[in-house]
């Protein structure tokens, strides 16, 4: 039996940690998102990542991907939830594992974040808001509507091609459609299956507002190219991958 | 004659891998499997006993030699065991993946009180 104090007491910790929290560092700390930032050896720059998205949002979901490196012990050391997988599974394994867990927090809000700190916090809020006033189901970041700063014009070509392949599969039409910044609502979270492991599942999940006519747009955001998140980049190759599964599975089902 | 073959083949691959890739997991689709499979045994063994009838096949279709029309088999028959064989791959990728997933959340849920809505 719960005396009244210690009930109460479990109750107020965590508002005054919270109110504590505010008032150290004047920013409301967002509680109705979830950030979910797939993680797959990240060790150098995951740690500021995640200490930078705490400090304005309360939940950070990190999903390691079966890391061969010390992204686990460094994620840690910060407050986010950490999921492991046991084995490597792919970008889009890991997004599903992130959005599965996060469902059980009480937000009503999920976002996707790269681990490797290309993206911009600010862009986040500035899609929450979106979502929020103009009541959309998802809201994805375009770097073509907004920056792309340090782009080599490889990746650019890249790109463009896969968003004419993606635009021409998927069903619907987007200047970017391989953004890892998404912005999505419960309805989404509870009903997207992304069964793609690798990096295909971008496609996947365009296909996935189509056919689940989820209401969406599109808003501009900055990308920082990095020396390090450049040499993390795609190759031209693997676009040889994502499009042969991507067509099979439009064959198969 | 030489369109015959043409038409056959192609149609015939598109026909095969329409039925198998797309009812891949159905009990019907892995019965034709095993009939397709049956069929081809036998038909080997009468290519074997008479290699003629494989000649006359040939000729009948606008194949050259009877050695060609087995060459065309072989290989349509090779591209459906591959993609088959690929597609069936993923599925059980799926489902260790699935099962991955599971235990991981399963792992953080004992780490983490996530039940405080």
């Amino acid at each position: 039996m719960h005396t009244i104090s210690s009930w109460l007491g479990h109750w107020i910790a965590p508002t005054s940690a919270l109110l504590l929290k505010y008032n150290k560092m004047s920013v409301l700390v967002n509680t109705d998102s979830a950030i979910i930032v797939p993680v797959y050896n990240e060790e150098q720059v995951i740690c500021s990542v995640v200490e930078s998205l705490h400090k304005q949002f309360k939940y950070v979901v990190c999903v390691d991907d079966g890391s061969k490196d010390g992204s686990a012990y460094e994620i840690k050391k910060t407050k986010a939830y950490l999921i492991e997988h046991p084995i490597n599974m792919g970008q889009g394994a890991a997004l599903q594992t992130g959005i599965e867990f996060a469902s059980q927090l009480p937000v009503d809000y999920f976002v996707t974040f790269d681990a490797d700190g290309q993206h911009r916090i600010e862009d986040v809020q500035a899609m929450l808001n979106k979502i929020k006033t103009d009541e959309y189901d998802i809201v994805l970041g375009s770097r073509f509507l907004g920056k792309a700063i340090g782009m080599r014009k490889s990746k650019e070509i890249i790109l463009k091609l896969a968003i004419r392949f993606s635009n021409a599969t998927s069903g619907i039409k987007l200047t970017d459609t391989h953004n890892g910044l998404r912005v999505f609502n419960r309805h989404v979270a509870e009903t997207m299956q992304i069964t793609m492991p690798d990096m295909a599942h971008a496609s996947e999940i365009l296909e996935i507002i189509a056919t689940q006519n989820y209401r969406y747009t599109e808003v501009p955001v900055t990308i920082e190219y990095t020396d390090y998140s450049r040499a993390k980049g795609q190759t031209l190759i693997n676009a040889v991958n994502i499009g042969f599964d991507t067509l099979l599975r439009k064959v198969t089902k | 004659m030489i369109i015959i073959i043409q038409i056959v083949v192609i149609v015939l691959a598109g026909v095969i891998a329409a039925v198998t890739l797309g009812n891949r997991s159905t009990h019907s689709g892995k019965a034709w499997k095993k009939i397709a499979l049956v069929l081809l045994a036998i038909s080997m063994i009468i290519a074997v006993i008479f290699p003629e009838v494989t000649n006359t096949v040939a000729h009948f279709v606008g194949v050259g030699r009877g050695a060609d029309l087995l060459l065309y088999a072989t290989v349509v028959a090779f591209i459906l065991y591959a993609l088959n064989n690929y597609l069936h791959q993923q599925d059980q990728r799926d489902a260790l993946y699935r099962l991955a997933r599971k235990v991981a959340i399963i792992d953080a849920n004992e780490r983490y009180d996530v039940r405080e809505k």
